[in-house]
């Protein structure tokens, strides 16, 4: 198991400005469901769908799921609402 | 702390300040003996917004990520359109009535500074790794709906 910071932005904050989880393989993919589990041990499922919508972010990249992280931080990057 | 890039070529000037942006003299980082117009959008935060009162916004940002969309939206604006441009976003806490973004553009004929200033903001809401917290009269808060930056 790697253990992975994951950087809350946006209405993630709610959740604390990190939290780590516990992954089996360090694909996004993998990350996006354990955070997803996250949510249910915390009571917010009402994020999933916010989560479905996500990216995650490695320093300044923006990461697709199918990919792996090659560090044990990542940032949890909600729908963008500038302006 | 404040964070700004621009391009070698100083055709633009992007940037996140802590809270609002300042209005004033933004067409001089822009002038150029060149340019007859200069066009300028300030986004401001208002009172009301989806049916519900509102005193303020709390502008969450991921510096890292958002100068560079910054960066690579004022070089997309500079490839389509021959103008100058600045571009600058606040972070943290900004009232009704302050301005949250503030942009300008010059260029030879006001065709292009306008458009420039137009497409900017548009790509600016959807690009740019900035969240916006809606905070009422009484102290209420809400996260407000965005752009999902998912490609996949």
């Amino acid at each position: 198991m790697t253990a992975i910071t994951v950087h809350c932005l946006g209405a993630f904050r709610d959740l604390g400005d990190r939290f780590t989880i516990e992954v089996d393989d360090v694909s996004v993919a993998s990350i996006r469901d354990a955070v997803s589990r996250h949510l249910v041990q915390m009571n917010r499922s009402d994020l999933e769908g916010v989560l479905k919508r996500s990216v995650f972010a490695e320093g300044d990249e923006l990461l697709k799921d199918h990919v792996t992280v090659s560090g044990q931080e990542v940032s949890l990057l909600p729908p963008v609402a500038g302006g | 702390m404040d964070l700004f890039a621009r391009n070698e070529g100083e055709r633009y000037v992007c940037g996140l300040i802590d809270g609002p942006c300042q209005t004033s003299d933004l067409d001089v980082l822009v002038q150029d003996p060149a340019h007859g117009a200069i066009a300028q959008f300030f986004g401001v935060v208002r009172n009301h917004n989806e049916g519900l009162s509102a005193a303020a916004v709390d502008y969450d940002v991921h510096p890292e990520l958002a100068l560079k969309a910054l960066s690579e939206l004022c070089q997309d604006v500079c490839a389509d359109y021959p103008v100058k441009l600045v571009m600058i976003h606040s972070r943290g806490l900004v009232r009704v009535g302050e301005a949250s973004v503030v942009i300008a553009a010059s260029s030879a004929h006001r065709k292009d500074a306008l458009g420039a200033v137009s497409d900017a903001i548009d790509q600016l809401k959807i690009r740019v790794p900035i969240w916006k917290k809606e905070i009422g009269p009484d102290d209420e808060q809400r996260w407000l709906d965005g752009h999902s930056l998912r490609k996949d």
